[in-house]
């Protein structure tokens, strides 16, 4: 898929991403909050975890960000980050990652059922699914439930 | 004095009801809702809705089953019904009763639609039927509404609605510091 691609699928594929791109900043802000009020004795080892999360889904949403550029798009951010005030113990601030690191993996499965032929889509796709999924499962590990 | 507080401890907050709400128009409409039917229904993303869905579930309002398709409680359902039921009579009475503009009553409708207490939304729906009742005083009173165009003075010695200050004045327009 290029700029000069269909009209219909390039906006739809830009109107995933573009949502892709605020659930990974609403990400970043969440693991911020969370690393932030985690508390107990696992907070150094949950916070640690929390913190590289900021990382990683800021890297995600450049990526996202750069990959709406190249479809001739522009990148929009609506986001609006509602958190509940208080401290939380390690084993929720993980299961709370966990729900939205599990919504941005299928927001990657429906972005790869969109790339049809789009060979390039399809891998940048795929990648993040790999990435996203392999984050899910050591967030599993972590909790050992 | 206390009202206030309860506001911010009601069970429901506007947050939940929409997500309740949404959850049973989805399964109203397409027989099935899942977190990104939810999320693009509210125009937020998926994992706002699933961490709000997330307390949702742990409180017996919303379910999941294996396939992550979602559901309600028997008390989520009473609690969707209960906001839906809500939201019509208070639209209707701004709009019916108040001839508040459509888009107007909605918004307004959609801030207070989970806070309004039952009993209140109740006497709300008795006045309605009795505008609705074709009862000729209620035809008298719907008339004289209707022709009440009295603008008002801002003598607060005369009205029978406010006391030391006039309460149209001091609504001012709804954006901040005007």
């Amino acid at each position: 898929m290029t700029p000069e691609s269909g009209s219909s699928q390039r906006e739809e594929v830009l109107r995933r991403l573009n949502e892709l791109f605020a659930e990974e900043t609403e990400a970043a802000v969440r693991y911020l909050y969370l690393a932030a009020t985690v508390k107990g004795l696992d907070r150094a080892t949950v916070r640690a975890t929390l913190l590289e999360g900021i990382r990683e889904t800021l890297e995600h949403a450049q990526t996202i960000a750069e990959k709406v550029i190249q479809l001739g798009g522009t990148p929009k951010l609506r986001i609006r980050v509602e958190v509940d005030d208080g401290l939380t113990t390690g084993r929720d601030a993980i299961r709370t990652a966990l729900a939205f690191e599990q919504a941005a993996l299928d927001g990657y499965k429906e972005l790869l059922d969109l790339a049809g032929d789009d060979v390039v889509l399809e891998e940048f796709a795929r990648a993040q699914i790999a990435t996203e999924s392999e984050h899910v499962s050591s967030l599993y590990l972590l909790l050992d439930e | 004095m206390d009202a206030w507080k309860e506001f911010e401890q009601n069970p429901i907050s506007h947050s939940a009801a929409h997500h309740i709400v949404a959850i049973k128009e989805l399964l109203d409409e397409y027989g099935y809702a899942r977190v990104s039917d939810v999320a693009r229904l509210l125009e937020i993303t998926r994992g706002s809705a699933s961490i709000t869905l997330k307390g949702l579930k742990g409180r017996g309002l919303v379910t999941e089953d294996d396939r992550r398709f979602l559901g309600l409680s028997k008390t989520g359902e009473h609690v969707a019904r209960s906001v839906i039921a809500k939201k019509t009579i208070l639209k209707k009475f701004f709009i019916d009763a108040l001839g508040v503009e459509e888009h107007q009553a909605d918004i307004d409708t959609c801030k207070i639609e989970h806070l309004v207490s039952s009993e209140t939304a109740e006497r709300v729906a008795q006045f309605l039927r009795f505008l609705d009742s074709g009862d000729p005083s209620s035809e008298h009173f719907r008339k004289a509404l209707a022709e009440f165009d009295e603008p008002c003075s801002g003598d607060t010695s005369s009205c029978p609605c406010c006391a030391e200050a006039c309460l149209v004045k001091e609504l001012g327009d709804d954006e901040l510091g005007s």
